[in-house]
């Protein structure tokens, strides 16, 4: 009976563990989850080895029988993975799916923390220039060859050749800043003068060309998780396309998996360093894109976890399996600055942000438990030098954006004014998808009744097209989303400088430039703490100027069948992690 | 009447030594069509009494003429409009004032969560006690009812000016390649081959890609992509025929190629034509759903019965009242035409009169 | 007949490469391109262009591709699968795809075949409404909903087959998703069987061959049926190409691996090579079958037979 207990209050600190990387709860017992939360991330927080929750659960799996090691974890995916090759790879379904049997130099903890992995440690120079990793001599790969530095050298020079073309190999030069890695993008170097070199076999050496704070952090990102030369050469161009043609240094082995599958399955790696701490038999994926059919199996136990529907919520809200988890997009309006002369006018762009009903949108359309947002950096993925979230105040610019009808009817007013007409046009471009068409028929509907004279046309594209026409300029309105690649305000902030590609509107302050290029290649770099009071500074300038309209932080609504504990969800880089997670019969 | 003097001439002249002229086509436009000027007197009230007889046909049209009013005026029946979002009022179950009384379309819905099943009335939950939403609202606050009809009459013009355009079009495209035969026939079927052997998505997405999104987009989509069908219907029926002797007849008159095409086969296999075109219909409604499926239907907020189902299914195993009005109406619609089709076809075709 | 055939199969192949070629301006003209991120920056993309060699012009590119494809390579995918020969998509999907549409056309066929003959034979009395109805059925619920109708009832409530597609036990997760497709075929079938019957046998021969004394199951199926046929080959042929290239929404619904989905996802991304072999091999089923119905005219109706002896 006592054991029974203890399970329980295991099982409950696991899942309050959960809520605290999602997005809040939505019920009303959200202080009390907040408080129990607190108290498991202390005691993760005295106990470097592994979270609470595993060792505490392995305890809780020994009392109730040994069934836990012998069973699969059945995922549902949404899409389709597209490419298992890390360099190649883009979307976070890929991202998780590589994760799952392959460590890079470092791994996130619980928290979202960088923690070593292949890593045994690693030394930072004083000028903060020069990153040293020592390389755990445990680690191998599936075919029993030992990781080396030279599978790192190897991959990462692999991400930044031309003829790789790799999508992300911006992570190594304009975020991650190694050593001539943006000249051999161009072309004008070649991959052999990266500054990653291999002392020896246990030995990386990075060399940067300004300190970056976050550079630990993106070692956990897949574009830098290493490739075995030898065993890459021998597949020839099928490398990460079938089980024969993968190599494993991970937690799992994939022993069933087709290109663009719906369903494939790994196994527990027998070899991995750390598979003494690994519960799971396996993992078992199922790509599901109907919604209802994916509740459905579901409920009949043919998964453990997946993702819910807006319209589903309803059905499941009252049930203690269901979860929100942050997942780190921030979506945003953002208006053409530089091209559409009527919302060039400031008053214009502060109707129309004031005039958004963003409570409305989250909890009446959206209903996953996103958060409505009223910061141009969303919330819960960046953590300051004191531990606490960059956005976690939101009323930081309140008076620039929040909901007020006859403010944002002023505005318009004033707007309209200037420009001297009384009635205007805008068009919106949208995604194809269901929840961006959602969210702009009500984002039309709210314009156009607080604000007289405006109609909104809703421009339908496929996502593809939508991203070319914003990134061409030819849009008046846009409503579009951005991921962090890392854990710091930065790759939010870095877009909006003057001729970024991101910088849809094409809004250019000097002040604003100057602020960044201070935060990261300037004097800041190195005081965490000035950078930070600084970065808030920017975006203030960014609210201020309405230059974009931030809507909310994306959440999943998931379900998780409660004989599951210790996944972990993240909203940078690797959204779920299983290697500690433990399912229960 | 031309006819019988001619013939009398004929007879006339007993004593009569033939000319070169003689042998030569009359091509007296008046004279071919005799049979044709005989047949027609009183056809079409002919047709129109067989229709009549009809019950099934009948009521068929009838169900379509009630359709097509609410598709007119449905939308104005009560205070709501298709696009107006009441974000408080969303997935209200139907309710209507005269029905309330007997437990049916009482507003209230059963749904079936993952802890049980529970009964809930938004109603009365939020205290709107004098609010009806007929046919329930959707997920936006917005009244089915509006959103059916309005529906519909986008669905409606849809779908009958792609089976119009379709016929026009197809059917002179097959019986033209089907009639002539040989090298014409030959070349026209490649140049269909080539049209039709490409996916219809992949030139669906690209035209709505290219052109701006709306309901002439859509028409002019399903007009490039359903033509086909007809044509090979008509040109199977035309090569049907062609060698039969009443088109032999007609060319030894002298009859020309679009004479005949169009005034004497044409009249002969309405009936398949019709049936195509009733089924073009169906087939139109389903594209333009299909499209809002992919997501490049007709643009939001405005809906089809395509779009409204496509919107429903989402919400289908939680709120399943969403998705029967539209689909209700469009299998009307589809019963109806279907009833009309077989009472034209039958009317038409003098030779069902004894069956 | 083997003259003829012979050159119908060689114009096929020039069809085929006129569709191709097609195919490869329709790409340029798709607005879009297949490597659009918000996190690409344009010296990336000019990359990526160069890699695959798409900065070339169309020409080039479709004399390459052409090549390539007599090879038996028909490229390699840009997103949706990365760096994925597409041959290698194409091996494992295809097959399902065919399976799961075959079974369909199988069961829409014979079941249309059947309801509109009875519905034809009892003509104007209950079976024929109920014909009717049924097939008004079939053509005016979508699909989908069928799919999911059946999936919730057959699946979920009473866990007679599998709600997903299981590699493991193909055939008895094709049930439901072969059902649902076939719907709409069996109801086309039913009423073009249907009206094509009554028109048979209400004409002359028919009543010639009644007086002649033949009867039953022979007046019916040598007489009437094989006079129907044409009509109606016409109409399922392409139905059955659709059906066998994979349909989106069935196969989204039951998570099959099919071509319907790639294809579907490929447009979407600008995947152009994945877009382009699909519809090349839906072009080539379409054009095989479409010239298998065409000699299979010839041999049900001895008419189109001599008429092409004519014609050529």
């Amino acid at each position: 009976m006592k054991k029974a207990k203890a399970v329980v209050a295991v099982l409950m600190a696991s899942t309050m563990m959960l809520s605290m990387t999602g997005c809040g709860n939505s019920g009303a017992d959200s202080g009390n989850a907040g408080t129990a939360a607190d108290n498991a991330a202390d005691t993760s927080a005295a106990d470097n080895t592994a979270s609470a929750d595993t060792s505490a659960q392995a305890d809780g799996a020994e009392a109730s029988g040994a069934t836990a090691s012998s069973s699969d974890l059945n995922i549902m995916l949404e899409t389709p993975v597209e490419s298992l090759d890390p360099q190649q790879a883009t979307d976070g379904t890929s991202f998780e799916v590589i994760a799952d049997f392959t460590d890079g130099l470092m791994q996130m903890d619980a928290d979202g923390q960088a923690v070593e992995a292949i890593a045994e440690s690693y030394d930072v120079s004083e000028d903060g220039l020069t990153y040293t990793f020592h390389i755990r001599s445990d680690a191998v790969w599936s075919n029993g060859a030992p990781v080396t530095a030279n599978d790192f050298v190897f991959a990462w020079q692999r991400a930044v050749d031309p003829a790789v073309a790799s999508e992300y190999a911006y992570m190594l030069s304009d975020i991650g800043q190694i050593k001539n890695a943006a000249e051999i993008i161009a072309g004008e170097m070649d991959k052999s003068e990266l500054g990653a070199t291999a002392v020896d076999d246990s030995t990386l050496q990075v060399e940067l060309n300004v300190p970056v704070s976050y550079f630990l952090s993106l070692m956990y990102f897949p574009t830098f998780y290493p490739v075995n030369e030898e065993f890459f050469n021998s597949c020839a161009d099928t490398f990460a396309t079938s089980p024969d043609t993968l190599l494993s240094n991970g937690a799992f082995i994939m022993d069933s998996y087709e290109p663009a599958t719906t369903t494939f399955h790994l196994t527990k790696n027998a070899d991995y360093y750390n598979a003494d701490s690994v519960q799971l038999a396996g993992l078992n994926y199922q790509v599901i894109q109907d919604s209802q059919q994916a509740l459905m199996s579901y409920q009949t136990g043919a998964l453990d976890t997946t993702l819910v529907n807006g319209e589903q919520v309803d059905q499941v809200k009252d049930d203690p399996e269901f979860l929100t988890i942050g997942a780190g997009y921030l979506w945003y309006v953002s208006p053409n600055i530089a091209a559409v002369p009527e919302l060039a006018n400031l008053n214009v762009r502060m109707a129309l942000t004031t005039a958004i009903n963003r409570e409305a949108i989250t909890n009446d359309v959206l209903k996953d438990g996103s958060l409505p947002t009223y910061t141009a950096v969303p919330m819960q993925f960046a953590a300051g030098p004191d531990g606490s979230d960059y956005s976690a105040d939101q009323s930081r610019y309140s008076d620039v954006c929040v909901y007020d009808a006859a403010k944002a009817a002023e505005y318009w007013s004033a707007g309209l004014e200037e420009l001297g007409v009384s009635e205007l046009t805008v068009d919106i471009v949208v995604d194809a998808d269901d929840a961006p068409q959602k969210v702009a028929q009500v984002l039309k509907e709210q314009w156009e009744t607080t604000l007289p004279g405006l109609t909104v046309n809703l421009v339908v594209e496929p996502k593809k097209q939508r991203v070319e026409d914003m990134q061409s300029g030819n849009f008046q309105l846009g409503l579009t989303r951005w991921g962090p690649d890392y854990a710091d305000p930065m790759t939010y902030l870095g877009m909006w400088i003057t001729d970024n590609s991101n910088n849809y509107g094409l809004w250019s302050n000097a002040d604003y430039d100057a602020i960044i290029d201070e935060c990261t290649t300037g004097d800041l770099c190195t005081d965490a703490e000035g950078r930070w009071a600084r970065l808030y500074d920017a975006e203030k300038i960014v609210m201020d100027e309405a230059v974009i309209f931030p809507l909310y932080t994306q959440c999943n609504a998931e379900m998780l069948s409660s004989k599951v504990t210790g996944i972990e969800f993240h909203p940078v880089a690797l959204n779920r992690v299983y290697k500690n997670a433990v399912k229960t019969e | 009447m031309s006819g019988k003097n001619a013939a009398a001439t004929v007879n006339g002249t007993v004593s009569y030594t033939p000319v070169d002229a003689d042998f030569k086509w009359k091509n007296n436009a008046k004279e071919i069509g005799i049979d044709e000027n005989f047949a027609s007197q009183g056809f079409w009230k002919d047709v129109f009494v067989r229709y009549f007889k009809k019950v099934s046909a009948v009521i068929g049209l009838a169900l379509i003429v009630v359709i097509t009013v609410f598709a007119i005026i449905g939308p104005q029946m009560n205070e709501f409009s298709y696009s107006t979002q009441y974000l408080d009022q969303k997935n209200f179950a139907p309710r209507i004032a005269a029905l309330e009384r007997f437990g049916i379309f009482d507003g209230s819905e059963s749904m079936k969560t993952t802890t049980g099943s529970m009964k809930i009335n938004y109603y009365e939950e939020k205290g709107l006690n004098d609010l009806y939403y007929w046919f329930g609202s959707d997920n936006f606050g917005r009244d089915i009812w509006t959103r059916t009809w309005s529906g519909a009459r986008v669905s409606l013009i849809i779908a009958v000016a792609a089976a119009l355009i379709d016929m026009i079009i197809g059917m002179s495209y097959g019986l033209i390649s089907g009639y002539f035969g040989g090298k014409t026939d030959m070349i026209m079927q490649r140049i269909l081959e080539i049209a039709n052997g490409i996916p219809r998505l992949v030139i669906v997405t690209l035209l709505l890609l290219v052109l701006e999104p709306g309901m002439l987009t859509i028409i002019f989509a399903l007009m490039l992509t359903e033509w086909v069908g007809m044509s090979r219907i008509a040109r199977a029926e035309m090569l049907k025929l062609k060698e039969q002797e009443f088109v032999l007849a007609s060319r030894t008159l002298g009859a020309g190629s679009f004479f005949i095409i169009f005034k004497e086969v044409l009249p002969n296999i309405i009936g398949p034509i019709i049936t195509q075109v009733m089924f073009s219909i169906p087939t139109a409604i389903f594209t333009e759903a299909f499209l809002s499926f992919v997501g490049l239907g007709i643009p939001v907020p405005q809906c089809s019965l395509g779009s409204l189902i496509s919107e429903g299914f989402n919400s289908f195993t939680t709120h399943p009242y969403q998705i029967i009005p539209p689909i209700v109406v469009m299998a009307l619609l589809m019963l109806s035409f279907n009833l009309v089709a077989d009472g034209l076809r039958e009317a038409l075709d003098p030779k069902f009169k004894e069956m | 007949m083997g003259k003829y055939t012979l050159k119908r199969v060689i114009t096929a192949l020039f069809t085929l490469l006129a569709i191709l070629l097609v195919l490869f301006i329709l790409m340029q003209l798709m607005p879009g391109s297949p490597f659009n991120d918000e996190k690409l920056n344009a010296d990336q993309r000019a990359a990526l262009y160069t890699k695959y060699g798409l900065d070339q012009p169309v020409t080039v590119q479709f004399f390459k591709y052409v090549g390539n494809m007599l090879r038996g390579d028909l490229g390699v995918s840009y997103n949706i699968s990365k760096n994925t020969p597409i041959s290698q998509l194409i091996k494992t999907r295809l097959p399902i795809s065919i399976s799961i549409g075959g079974y369909a056309v199988l069961i829409g066929a014979v079941l249309g075949l059947l309801l509109g003959l009875v519905a034809a034979l009892k003509h104007n009395t209950i079976w024929d409404s109920l014909a009717t109805v049924i097939s008004v059925i079939g053509v005016s619920v979508p699909s989908y909903v069928f799919a999911l109708a059946l999936s919730y009832n057959f699946g979920f409530k009473l866990g007679w087959f599998p709600m997903l597609f299981s590699p493991n036990d193909i055939f008895k997760s094709s049930v439901l998703p072969s059902i649902s497709l076939s719907m709409f075929t069996m109801a086309s079938i039913a009423r073009f069987t249907r009206s094509e019957m009554l028109e048979v046998l209400g004409s002359d021969y028919m009543l010639l061959a009644e007086s002649k004394g033949i009867s039953g199951f022979a007046l019916i199926f040598r007489h009437a049926l094989r006079n129907a046929l044409i009509p109606i080959i016409t109409v399922l042929a392409p139905l059955i190409v659709d059906l066998m290239t994979g349909s989106l929404v069935v196969e989204k619904i039951f998570a099959i691996p099919g071509v319907g989905s790639l294809l579907v996802n490929a447009i979407q991304s600008n995947d152009y090579n994945v877009v382009i072999s699909l519809s090349f091999i839906y072009s080539a089923m379409y054009i095989i079958i479409m010239l298998v119905v065409d000699i299979l005219y010839g041999i049900i109706d001895p008419r189109i037979r001599l008429a092409k002896k004519g014609g050529d």
